[in-house]
């Protein structure tokens, strides 16, 4: 494209009236070209290149690890809401048949899983078993516990097993209906607060990473600001300036993910005997959770665009603002 | 082709580099402009690069008023125009090749044609066999040379130069002189900033003569300095 001179060919691809479909390839061969460029670029200036990649890294690994940490403890909270049982307290003097029959109905009832009978002298016994008042106990004239119906809820979240809750409460022979889901509630608000605090401090520090891609970027503009003059004064728009440092962010962005990648499987492998004798002595069967495919596909772009991102909003500034001063 | 009618360029502070020039170079025409320094050669040179706009007055290139020109057009004009420099600029960590391939590069040549057109332009100037080098292994005239070579390889139909022969000696002056009217021939308008008046006597070209920012002289140089 001339201004001045119409008829002026100037363009190489222009004057050889390549087709469409060989531009078309020649446009990406020349981006993969400039990436390529601009990775060498970071090659040339090894100690710059590697600090900025390591924070970039360890600024990235902290949201990582704290998103591990909620999902994890999700995972927790999520296999306790199985143990959302509602506890049916029956009134004294009532007669067994009225027990069981009441056991079959809630057994036939859409909403309940299961209904265990725990008997007075069950409970007793088990009491006695576990308490350590075993001798104690012999003491008394009659058994002053309770026959309990254990409820498993169909549906175990916490609203749900609490209508369920009162319910059963109204029937005839329960004394009281308990549904221990108190603590159930305080750790999905815990949780959710969790997950609150690890967004807060996801975006600082993908912030910081934002400031720190485009404060290199900068510094690597200034150190090419004479090259950048010759280019604008052969004609260079400012665009084509842009590119390969718009390639530079990218690359930190893909190195910096990379490293807070390596950094978050290193800490897992690290955690992880530690984790098994703890969950061991709880004979819990939990283990910890590792980031998935689609996790570090995310990482990934989320750094590429972070570095993609900061490193326009410093190119698009300090770009511009370098003009030629003289010929 | 390159027409300044009534331009002047004042600067904040109330300085005036120039002063109501007016003149014009034909197609294909050769001139010096010569004046002490800081007499408006290097602003005058900015107006046509779009590096300064003038403060009164247009400047025409081919009937196209640069006034017209809006910021993200001014890359567009500068690959019509060529540029030397006297302090050359060039890029010292890229080889030659690089260096003069660079205007080829920014309008998105490549491969054999880009190759051919690098090795025609320093062909012309002498230096098809520093291809591969590093611009400072190369002596001061070489260096300039390549920077000749960088503002031809898109063949410009305008050559600017500031100085080219700032940092020369006599002899490699004259060689760089002969490059600018070897372009000439072909059709090139040329326009030769320079304070090297012996030089421009003896070349008997066109010379406009800026002295505090007004134009003193347009047509042969008159008179005959002493040879260095």
């Amino acid at each position: 494209m001339s201004i001045l001179f119409s008829g002026r060919v100037s363009s190489g691809a222009a004057e050889h009236k390549i087709s469409l479909g060989r531009r078309f390839v020649m446009f990406w061969v020349n981006h993969l070209r400039q990436a390529v460029a601009s990775l060498g670029e970071l090659w040339r200036t090894p100690s710059a290149s590697i600090l900025t990649i390591g924070v970039l890294g360890v600024s990235l690994t902290l949201p990582a690890t704290l998103h591990l940490l909620v999902k994890n403890v999700q995972q927790v909270s999520d296999s306790f809401t199985q143990a959302a049982e509602i506890s049916l307290f029956i009134k004294d003097g009532s007669s067994d048949t009225q027990i069981s029959s009441l056991q079959k109905i809630l057994q036939a009832d859409s909403a309940v899983a299961r209904v265990t009978h725990i008997s007075k002298q069950q409970a007793l016994d088990e009491f006695a078993a576990v308490s350590g008042f075993g001798a104690a106990l012999n003491y008394l004239t009659d058994n002053p516990l309770p026959d309990v119906l254990l409820v498993l809820p169909k549906n175990t979240n916490a609203d749900s097993a609490r209508q369920l809750l009162q319910r059963l409460s109204k029937e005839r022979i329960v004394e009281f209906g308990k549904l221990d889901i108190d603590w159930l509630t305080r750790l999905d608000a815990i949780v959710s607060l969790l997950r609150q605090a690890v967004l807060v401090i996801a975006i600082l520090l993908l912030g910081a990473v934002l400031l720190i891609i485009g404060n290199t970027i900068r510094l690597s503009i200034m150190n090419k600001k004479d090259e950048i003059e010759v280019m604008k004064l052969v004609g260079a728009t400012d665009a084509f300036i842009q590119r390969p440092f718009l390639y530079g962010g990218i690359w930190y962005g893909v190195f910096g993910g990379l490293l807070a990648f390596l950094i978050v499987e290193a800490m897992l492998w690290w955690l992880q005997g530690a984790i098994v004798s703890v969950t061991s002595l709880y004979d819990s069967e939990f283990s910890l959770m590792a980031l998935s495919l689609a996790e570090f596909a995310g990482l990934m772009l989320l750094a590429m665009a972070l570095g993609l991102s900061g490193s326009y909003l410093s190119v698009r500034r300090h770009i511009s603002a370098i003009e030629p001063t003289g010929p | 082709m390159l027409e300044f009618a009534d331009v002047s360029k004042s600067y904040p502070g109330g300085f005036v580099a120039l002063d109501r020039v007016s003149f014009k170079l034909e197609k294909g025409e050769m001139a010096f402009l010569t004046g002490h320094s800081g007499a408006g050669k290097s602003t005058l040179l900015k107006l046509i690069s779009l590096i300064e706009r003038p403060s009164v007055g247009k400047v025409l290139i081919n009937d196209v008023d640069l006034s017209r020109i809006r910021r993200p057009h001014i890359p567009y004009v500068r690959r019509d125009i060529g540029i030397i420099f006297q302090n050359h600029r060039l890029l010292m960590n890229h080889t030659v090749f690089d260096n003069v391939a660079l205007p080829l590069v920014i309008e998105g040549f490549s491969g054999k044609d880009m190759v051919k057109r690098v090795h025609a332009a320093l062909d012309k100037v002498g230096l098809l066999d520093k291809v591969r080098c590093l611009p400072h292994t190369l002596s001061g005239g070489e260096q300039q040379r390549v920077g000749i070579a960088r503002a031809v390889v898109n063949k410009p139909p305008l050559l600017l130069a500031d100085e080219p022969t700032g940092n020369l000696d006599p002899d490699l002056s004259k060689e760089i002189m002969r490059v600018f009217e070897a372009f000439n021939q072909v059709g090139v308008s040329v326009l030769v900033a320079t304070h090297d008046l012996g030089l421009v006597a003896r070349m008997k070209y066109r010379t406009l003569t800026l002295k505090q920012g007004k134009m003193i002289n347009d047509g042969l140089l008159q008179y005959q300095e002493d040879p260095l």
